[in-house]
């Protein structure tokens, strides 16, 4: 196994929206009054490999197979002590 | 190798059911299949039972008889009740056994199933950040599929509405009530495109059948049906599969395209020939894939064939007469049981209300589910 470096852009194979709040082991800190639907996407990184994660969107509308996207970092949860979780998602571009 | 047949069928409702437990269900169920084939439990060799909430549905001997019999228990996902029919098939086949029972039984919670993503090989991560969610797979994949075949979301609505009619008429379903087209396209968007009631949900009941060997079989049956194939598959590098956190740029075909293949070469049986099917319809865009991925048409036929009606219970190839997953929940381990229930009855002509007209003669039955796991059935009288 070998670590590699994989685009930061990519385009997206297909997506749809999270439209309820996930059950546990999701680590977010919303509710079921607070929670907003989340965009996921499969996303074709190159030619070497498709990856899953949240997008930043999740307007029908907005979103498109083939549609470019870039990696960026966004908030998860924050924790009681007040330090922000983030973790990974893609953005149409 | 012996031939296999299916001499007698039960099945509690699906539904929910209060305190009863999934045991005392399965134990209706097996008692229901004795019946039918007119036998009492201690005539029975072997048994193979499936749960995914019971750790061990062998325990049901308790309310049978404890005559000491080999009772294995098993789980495979949503493949676990085609799981427990193909082991014990393979039992008779063998010629270890003469006569057996498989059965299903489950008692889920509502919403949908979560666990530790790391028992599916999915890393931690994968269950934190929001992404260990079934259903968004399923979103996913017919979203792509619309888009490479054409199909529309109006043909999922028809999809869902002609399982919540055929559950309509069937006294043992979990849903009983039409929901009009306009009500499910309006329904509360859960995963892009598919909407609350274009989804199956967990709930709770059992099944059972009773297979011997085919040379026998006319001493319990007047009208034995033949389980002509088994075949269950994993899924093969490459495939996007439920709670895959990543896939290949190569496709590959789903384990279900696989299985059935295998089951069809098995059967000597094609397409074709087949005169009722049971796919699983996790949700309303599963059905339509599964058409294709089972060999009963070609990719984006779907969108022209259910606008006509073929998959209706008075069409060319009727899907899911019982209402399939959509009408009667998912109690997993009893699942595919629940649909070799159904060709069962729709082939010796006991389906009542939904009877497929014309005297079908060959019925056929499919499970998919996580992590990528496939079983197929083919029946014929």
């Amino acid at each position: 196994m070998e670590r590699r470096l994989l685009p930061r852009r990519g385009t997206i194979w297909s997506w749809t929206t999270q439209g309820f709040l996930p059950k546990e082991p999701y680590a977010g800190d919303e509710t079921p009054e607070t929670f907003k639907p989340f965009g996921m996407g499969l996303i074709q990184l190159g030619d070497e490999i498709r990856v899953e994660a949240r997008l930043t969107e999740s307007d029908p509308t907005k979103l498109r197979i083939g549609g470019d996207v870039e990696l960026v970092i966004i908030p998860l949860r924050t924790e009681a002590s007040g330090r922000q979780v983030v973790t990974f998602a893609f953005t149409p571009i | 190798m012996q031939d296999v047949a299916i001499i007698g069928v039960g099945l509690h409702p699906f539904g929910r059911f209060g305190t009863k437990s999934a045991i005392e269900m399965g134990a209706e169920a097996i008692r229901a299949a004795l019946a039918d084939a007119g036998l009492s439990w201690r005539e029975i060799q072997f048994a193979f039972g499936g749960s995914f909430e019971v750790d061990n549905p062998d325990a049901v001997v308790a309310m049978l008889g404890c005559t000491g019999i080999p009772f294995m228990d098993v789980y495979n996902g949503c493949a676990t009740a085609a799981t427990a029919l193909e082991l014990t098939a393979d039992s008779i086949r063998m010629g270890k056994y003469d006569i057996g029972v498989a059965v299903g039984m489950d008692k889920h919670l509502p919403g949908a199933f979560t666990s530790d993503p790391v028992h599916y090989c999915a890393p931690s991560w994968y269950g934190q950040n929001g992404q260990f969610i079934t259903t968004k797979f399923f979103g996913m994949k017919i979203n792509r599929y619309m888009h490479d075949h054409g199909i529309s979301s109006k043909t999922l609505a028809r999809v869902a509405a002609k399982n919540y009619r055929n559950g309509a008429l069937n006294p043992k379903a979990f849903r009983r009530k039409p929901v009009s087209e306009d009500e499910i396209l309006g329904a509360k968007m859960l995963n892009y495109p598919l909407t609350h009631y274009m989804f199956c949900a967990p709930d709770e009941g059992a099944a059972a059948a009773v297979l011997c060997r085919a040379d026998i079989a006319h001493r319990y049956a007047s009208k034995p049906i033949f389980l002509k194939a088994t075949a269950l598959r994993t899924r093969q590098y490459g495939a996007y599969e439920v709670h895959s956190s990543w896939a290949a740029v190569q496709n590959t075909a789903s384990p279900t395209t696989y299985a059935s293949r295998a089951a069809y070469e098995a059967a000597g049986i094609g397409p074709e020939d087949v005169d009722v099917v049971q796919l699983q319809d996790t949700d309303a865009g599963a059905e339509v894939i599964h058409m294709a991925e089972n060999g009963f048409c070609a990719d984006g036929e779907q969108e022209k064939l259910i606008a006509e009606g073929t998959t209706e219970i008075s069409g060319k190839l009727p899907i899911n007469t019982d209402g399939g997953l959509i009408a009667n929940g998912e109690p997993v381990g009893a699942s595919g049981l629940r649909q070799v229930h159904e060709l069962v009855l729709q082939l010796r002509g006991q389906a009542g209300e939904r009877q497929v007209p014309g005297k079908p003669g060959v019925g056929y039955a499919q499970l998919y589910g996580a992590p990528g796991t496939a079983g197929v059935s083919i029946l014929s009288i």
